[in-house]
């Protein structure tokens, strides 16, 4: 573990040119695909939880389902789609990190979607019954519901990133871990630990851990700020 | 102020069946009732709040109408934020906090308030504004006595200055005889009595309602 950490440190320390390019790569993967995934689930999200419509509970029912979707499918499913023989082999864009973006897209949005509809459905009723009392019109009341939901939004945008970061099966399928391309630190353990670097892997891991661990501070910190 | 006949039922049962009532301006009206009677749920059919059977609403759509909850929601901001919520006027909110004493909180968080604390910032809140038809639904059930009195006073200035109707949903019997000049009493989901309150409230006709009040504080 002391030789791990110490190649850890050597690693950063050594300015490392492939290693600056995978996390180049994981940090455009990670946060376009948490910050898509945020900007379409919130909407949907509030709209579920404020929502009163046939089918709304089936709806959330599909998307709390999705949100156990395993990446190795969603990988699987990105592949069949737009490889050679895939209706959307036109646009060219496997083994790329914006397919890599599409698919952590397609997995973390049902996360998203079900997280702030649970916390939205059980504030929505008294926020509206109190909002309608008081005489304000629907867009009003949107505007008070999406204000109480700041707090939820920085933590489902934790959860998201951190299934981001941490997801390994959909990204190795579609982006196809190519040096220098398409490989993210999660897909870079892998393929080291199956050399046998088990040193390297194990550093990488410790990076990708502080990385998480400063995100994760970062977005705290911003959601104090903003939630006083 | 006049509210349409109304029912509401949810699945098979119909927890409120009530005629068509007429609130005088100018006047309280308090409604008692026990546990499960149907008072709020009158009270959320006529602030529009909640839907009856059949669609529409129960009143008059020209009229204008504050509702204050039971379970009033404190938003996410500060006690003065909340109650001049999107601009209302200063100099009111001033007043309003004033008399319900929450000059001191004005700047905390409305999450951080007590139970008495929210029922006084949604009160003020409820008030900021003229209206035809103030409803009030267990104003002040979490209050302390001092607070309750102050807060009825102000709802006595607010009726007096406006001239509007208040219809008082309560469970507090010796509340409702200081304050209201009418009363109606719900019993099952139904209108069992209404009338003038010295009438309903001291002297009713009815043995549900006799029974009530003799619970609530005798007479």
């Amino acid at each position: 573990m002391q030789t791990a950490l110490q190649k850890a440190i050597e690693l950063i320390l050594s300015g490392d040119r492939e290693l600056a390019n995978i996390l180049l790569v994981t940090a455009r993967t990670c946060v376009s695909s948490s910050l898509i995934s945020l900007l379409i689930g919130v909407p949907i999200g509030i709209w579920l939880g404020t929502g009163r419509f046939r089918g709304r509970q089936a709806l959330v029912v599909i998307f709390r389902t999705l949100m156990g979707m395993p990446p190795v499918v969603c990988g699987l499913l990105m592949y069949m789609l737009f490889s050679g023989v895939g209706p959307f082999r036109r646009f060219k864009l496997l083994f790329t990190v914006t397919i890599m973006i599409i698919a952590q897209v397609v997995l973390i949005t049902p996360l998203v979607i079900a997280n702030l509809e649970t916390y939205v459905s059980s504030v929505a009723d008294t926020v509206r019954e109190t909002a309608r009392g008081l005489g304000f019109g629907r867009w009003k009341t949107l505007l008070l519901l999406s204000n109480e939901c700041i707090y939820p939004i920085f933590s489902t945008y934790l959860l998201a990133f951190a299934r981001s970061i941490a997801e390994v099966g959909a990204v190795s399928m579609v982006g196809g871990a190519i040096a220098w391309k398409t490989n993210v630190m999660t897909t870079a353990i892998m393929l080291y630990t199956n050399r046998g670097d088990f040193t390297l892997g194990i550093a990488l891991g410790i990076i990708l851990i502080a990385i998480s661990l400063l995100v994760n501070i970062a977005v705290t910190v911003m959601q104090r700020r903003l939630s006083r | 102020m006049k509210l349409a006949s109304c029912s509401k039922t949810y699945g098979r049962r119909t927890v409120l069946r009530c005629p068509a009532l007429d609130f005088a301006p100018g006047r309280i009206c308090a409604l008692a009732g026990p546990n499960g009677s149907g008072k709020s749920t009158y009270a959320r059919l006529a602030a529009g709040v909640l839907t009856p059977d059949g669609g529409g609403r129960v009143a008059d759509e020209t009229g204008v109408i504050r509702y204050m909850p039971q379970k009033s929601f404190p938003f996410r901001m500060s006690v003065e934020d909340n109650i001049r919520l999107f601009g209302g006027d200063e100099q009111r909110a001033e007043e309003l906090m004033k008399a319900l004493g929450l000059g001191g909180l004005r700047r905390q968080r409305a999450r951080s308030l007590s139970g008495g604390e929210t029922a006084r910032m949604s009160l003020a809140r409820v008030l900021m504004q003229p209206c035809d038809l103030l409803i009030l639904d267990e104003p002040t059930a979490a209050m302390d006595m001092e607070s309750a009195i102050a807060a009825e006073k102000l709802v006595d200035d607010y009726r007096k200055e406006c001239g509007c109707a208040v219809l008082l949903v309560t469970h507090d019997l010796s509340q409702a005889r200081r304050m209201a000049d009418e009363a109606l009493f719900f019993y099952q989901g139904e209108l069992w009595e209404s009338g003038a309150a010295e009438t309903v409230l001291y002297r009713p006709e009815k043995e549900e309602t006799r029974r009530f009040l003799e619970f609530y504080g005798g007479r």
